[in-house]
């Protein structure tokens, strides 16, 4: 079997997986609650107490919403397959790990697309939010989803049936998250130690990226923001991959 | 080349060895029973031989492919059934047929007609645009079937096809199964059905504790314990102590009630015959009907596993 036919054959099974968890997934209560309305109320709740116009919340919003959004999928969707031996299907599919890793974030990284997409279109025709550049934007948004659907993956690989056991455990990384990565709190208002955090959170990077397309400014260059969340993507590939591997044994 | 190729395989759990250093072949064409109580390692054989699990030690080849190693190739020419009914309850019969496929990257115009032709086999097509949370048990068993068959596969897993269906499900099952043998698709079965693995099987394993007690055709397993003949035999008046009074003939091992006969093991089929005329005599009834049976797949399945009988089948000893 040659690289090509390979890779074919790979891509057409995590198309398949994607289109599947689409299907069942995507109007599940714990999706919805997880992916839709968390960052709707952590927008809201910070935009209440501030002087600053909900605008310039925006990229704010756009970056947790990917947060939210792209990692609520597989810690639903996979614990439930695990629980009904469906899980054991794609186990057994004559397709690498790498191939199912993929398959399972693609359906979150669609969903958060979906998700951003509608609140930028929203802040643009309700708020009229001024966008300087839409190149970052774009790739903020696609790159972002994708980061933060493989870490959703990642996660689910804890051998577990329950859908609660995998959403606490995400919940522990996204809060934190959120106030350490400039999102509401600005890099610069941060406390060193706080920084330096900042720096390993992909979430930084996005919201860096996000921001400068409303902005026209960025904290770090935008192609180092870029480059930062490739980086992410194949460390948590690497690491699920890793982790179903010594799970399932 | 063997469909399968097992070779000192181990599988170990902590300090629980699941599988001990078992070694078989499945010849392609060949239809292999793996019998065993439960716990005893049948599941954790298939999962391994499927890339699901990887072995502690040990190698398995599946049509000359590595499952460790060559994990994807191996697949490609398998279908699974695995003991639960995984389909997708969320997705239509044909959805699920349609996503099945697309895993084994089945072209488009074959995925249809296989799933159209398997849906039609297994009389599931008139159901196929409804969502499976409404299937019957024994139809979403059918269509887990005709999702592990999609692929056209060579080789065939099955893992309790027919366990607690009901008769038209297992009817159209056993059917198909049979159907597979006689294209010579290679079936590796397991069943706590033995006299299916009877009918079915070209040879079998028996499996205990994680070894492997004994492999060979029904037939010549028999044969290892023809001491454990029977007579079964029927009287025309029923009476609560004769289950007792024919333990106690000369020469009856065992005596157990099946329905309205009754069924003595012993080593001396002749000497009971006679010892079973006497009683009759003695208590004046009549037999309707007496007959000497060999050991069945089931009794070497017992004696081998150490299994003990209850009034209507084998429990395990703890």
């Amino acid at each position: 079997m040659g690289l090509q036919d390979r890779l074919s054959r790979e891509l057409v099974a995590a198309w398949a997986i994607a289109k599947k968890d689409v299907a069942i997934y995507y109007l599940r209560p714990g999706t919805i609650v997880g992916g839709v309305l968390f960052p709707l109320f952590m927008f809201l709740a910070f935009s209440a107490g501030k002087l600053a116009a909900p605008s310039a919340l925006i990229p704010g919003l756009i970056g947790i919403t990917t947060l939210f959004s792209a990692s609520s999928i597989e810690p639903v969707s996979i614990p439930i397959e695990r629980r009904t031996d469906t899980f054991d299907r794609l186990l057994s599919a004559p397709i690498s790990l790498n191939a199912l890793v993929l398959g399972e974030s693609l359906s979150g990284f669609l969903y958060s697309v979906g998700i951003a997409s509608i609140v930028f279109v929203a802040a643009l025709l309700i708020l009229r939010t001024p966008l300087v550049s839409i190149v970052p934007l774009v790739l903020g948004i696609l790159l972002s989803s994708f980061v933060f659907a493989t870490m959703g993956t990642l996660f689910a690989a804890y051998p577990t049936e329950s859908p609660g056991d995998i959403i606490s455990m995400v919940n522990l990384v996204r809060f934190p998250l959120i106030f350490i990565s400039g999102v509401f709190i600005p890099l610069a208002s941060l406390p060193p130690i706080g920084q330096m955090i900042a720096f390993i959170s992909p979430l930084t990077y996005a919201n860096d990226l996000i921001d400068s397309a409303y902005t026209g400014i960025t904290h770090f260059n935008p192609f180092v923001d870029v480059a930062m969340l490739l980086v992410f993507i194949l460390i948590f590939q690497f690491v699920a991959n890793q982790l179903y591997k010594r799970f399932n044994d | 080349m063997e469909a399968i190729e097992v070779s000192h395989l181990v599988k170990q759990f902590g300090s629980l060895t699941a599988v001990n250093d078992i070694s078989f072949s499945v010849a392609v064409g060949e239809t292999f029973g793996f019998l065993g109580p439960n716990g005893a390692g049948k599941t954790t054989t298939i999962r391994i031989l499927t890339g699901i699990s990887p072995p502690t030690s040990g190698t398995a080849t599946i049509f000359g492919h590595d499952i460790v190693r060559e994990t994807v190739a191996a697949r490609q020419s398998m279908g699974i059934v695995s003991e639960t009914s995984n389909v997708y309850t969320d997705l239509t019969g044909w959805q699920n047929m349609m996503f099945s496929a697309q895993l084994y990257r089945v072209g488009r115009s074959e995925r249809d007609k296989n799933a159209t032709e398997l849906l039609k086999r297994f009389e599931l097509y008139e159901r196929r645009d409804d969502h499976v949370h409404g299937f019957s048990k024994g139809m979403r068993r059918r269509l887990t079937l005709a999702m592990g068959l999609v692929n056209s596969p060579r080789l065939l897993f099955l893992d309790e096809p027919t366990s607690g269906l009901d008769v038209q499900s297992n009817l159209i099952i056993r059917d198909v199964i049979s159907d597979l043998i006689q294209r010579g698709v290679t079936v590796f079965l397991t069943t706590h059905n033995i006299e299916e693995a009877n009918v079915l099987c070209d040879r079998v394993a028996i499996i205990d504790k994680g070894l492997i007690a004994a492999i060979d055709a029904p037939e010549q397993l028999k044969k290892t314990i023809q001491s454990v003949q029977s007579i079964e035999v029927s009287f025309d008046s029923s009476s609560p102590t004769r289950l007792g009074e024919l333990r106690r003939i000369p020469m009856v091992n065992e005596a157990r009630k099946e329905g309205d006969k009754f069924r003595l093991f012993t080593e001396d089929p002749s000497e009971v015959i006679d010892g079973v005329m006497a009683y009759a005599h003695s208590r004046n009834t009549r037999v309707i009907s007496i007959t000497t049976l060999g050991p069945s797949l089931e009794d070497v399945f017992v004696k081998l596993t150490g299994l003990q009988r209850t009034g209507g089948g084998v429990t395990a000893i703890d």
